[in-house]
């Protein structure tokens, strides 16, 4: 028996080996190629979700409900004391909702005298959160819209109030959203009310960091967080959070979404800011005669430079 | 039953495949988008190495290569490299379960442990050098221990609930004659 076993070990044993080897060489190889030409093998990764995850939502949307209705049972037992907490926050609420509509009032009276134009091209589209990123190292969410939709890498996701994150890699039917909780994600946001620009960074943490920012003396927290609109990323002006100081005394940003259940989000359409590339026109008008003179010739430098 | 047996085989590899893709299921579900202190076990390494020392030709290699590149694609991890190290801590564990067969589970415990332990060690130590962005030691490193601890309750299912034991010498030697 036993020499009959070692027989086949040998037989089997190179065979297994060069096996083995290959199938590390070729895992080793994707490794490589992921390392060098990212994009490409994250559209593929975004391929390869956008064709298996969709086909398992018929489970996961029950499986999910059931568990959420679980946790919520859970909750239902501290139901006294909810309600009366639930009923003086109302009480606070209704006296901020008459300040907030005053105020609304107030600023559509503002804006009317100045006659200010808001963004009309902002529009969105709203997508279901499918999945999360599965994984407790990275911090995103996959969304049941996609390029079908029309949606395109880099675009702002929020929830009803703040922002949550940017698009990360469409499939046909899904997309990825980084939140802003991951640690690949910077986004640049202005702080109000000083006015400073900073950037957001994840850090796989609840609350990112604020980082990059020009004075900290004159950021406190409770300052608004707001996106700055810096490098074309985002639309400017979407709420991020609020500023706030760890123990360690670093700034971060307690972010305004409600990141403990992303259901819906919002997609924001955004074409891109547009730029001023036209330089002289302002300094020397241009005239009939065409050309003539040092101004105009350096703006038509300017232009073809730009 | 030359044929059961054969078929018995890829029934249970296709076994291993769809409990691969439940626990790849259950970790996509949205349930919490907060991130979290501490990182859960990583089930699937555990039940992959588990099923691998009690029955390795349920889990050939290339079907665990696939199935952890599937996974590496799915949980957004660097693809290859996870599922290239997986591999090797197997095989690994394949040519120490040979000697293993009489030992305690202690010594089988011990043996999952230091390959982990190398998996995860190996994985840090290649994305450093390459440069990629990585998670935060402390979570590493409480995934690791978690997997760790929860390999002996993973060992137990795989024993009695999935039934997939260790060939009693009689059955190996029914078995070497067909291969």
């Amino acid at each position: 028996m036993a020499k009959d076993r070692s027989q086949r070990e040998d037989f089997s044993g190179p065979l297994r080996r060069l096996l083995l080897g290959v199938v590390c060489l070729i895992l080793l190889a994707i490794f490589l190629v992921w390392r060098i030409d990212s994009p490409r093998v994250e559209r593929f990764r975004a391929q390869v979700t956008d064709a298996v995850v969709p086909n398992m939502e018929w489970a996961m949307v029950p499986v999910t409900g059931v568990i959420n209705l679980v946790r919520d049972f859970q909750s239902y037992q501290r139901l006294a004391d909810q309600n009366r907490e639930l009923r003086s926050e109302l009480r606070q609420m209704q006296a901020w909702k008459e300040a907030a509509l005053q105020l609304e009032q107030e600023n559509a009276r503002l804006l009317d005298l100045n006659n200010v134009r808001l963004d009309p091209r902002l529009t969105f589209v709203t997508g279901v959160v499918m999945a999360d990123s599965g994984s407790p190292f990275r911090q995103s969410v996959l969304l049941n819209v996609g390029a079908r939709d029309g949606i395109l890498d880099g675009w702002a996701a929020m929830d009803g109030i703040g922002l949550v994150g940017r698009i990360s890699g469409t499939g046909q039917n899904t997309a990825r959203v980084i939140l802003l909780t991951d640690a690949a994600s910077s986004v640049p946001a202005l702080i109000q009310p000083s006015g400073q620009t900073a950037l957001i960074a994840g850090d796989n943490t609840a609350a990112p960091l604020v980082s990059f920012l020009e004075n900290p003396d004159m950021v406190r927290p409770g300052d608004r967080v707001v996106s700055s609109g810096d490098g074309g990323v985002f639309p400017a002006g979407l709420l991020i959070g609020q500023v706030a100081a760890d123990p360690a005394g670093r700034l971060r940003v307690r972010l305004s979404a409600d990141y403990e259940r992303l259901e819906f989000l919002r997609v924001l359409r955004h074409h891109g800011t547009e730029a001023v590339t036209d330089p002289g026109s302002i300094v020397a008008p241009v005239t009939d005669a065409g050309n003539i003179g040092p101004m105009p010739l350096s703006a038509n430098e300017g232009a073809s430079d730009g | 039953m030359d044929k059961m047996s054969t078929s018995h085989l890829w029934v249970m590899r296709a076994a291993f495949v769809g409990l691969a893709f439940l626990i790849m299921f259950f970790h996509l579900l949205p349930l919490s988008t907060l991130p979290s202190r501490w990182a859960p076990p990583d089930l699937l390494v555990a039940f992959s190495f588990a099923w691998v020392l009690r029955r390795p030709s349920f889990v050939p290699v290339m079907l665990l290569a696939a199935v952890m590149l599937m996974a590496d694609f799915m949980f957004s991890r660097p693809p290859g490299l996870m599922a290239m190290l997986v591999v090797l801590g197997a095989e690994y564990l394949k040519t120490r379960a040979a000697g293993m067969s009489e030992a305690s589970f202690a010594g089988e415990w011990a043996a999952v442990a230091l390959a982990l332990v190398g998996i995860a060690v190996l994985n840090r130590v290649v994305l450093g050098v390459l440069g990629v962005d990585q998670a935060r030691v402390l979570l590493t490193l409480s995934e690791l221990l978690l997997t760790i601890a929860i390999y002996p309750l993973v060992a137990l299912i795989t024993h009695f609930v999935m039934g997939v034991r260790k060939l009693a010498p009689s059955d190996a030697d029914a078995l070497g004659i067909r291969a």
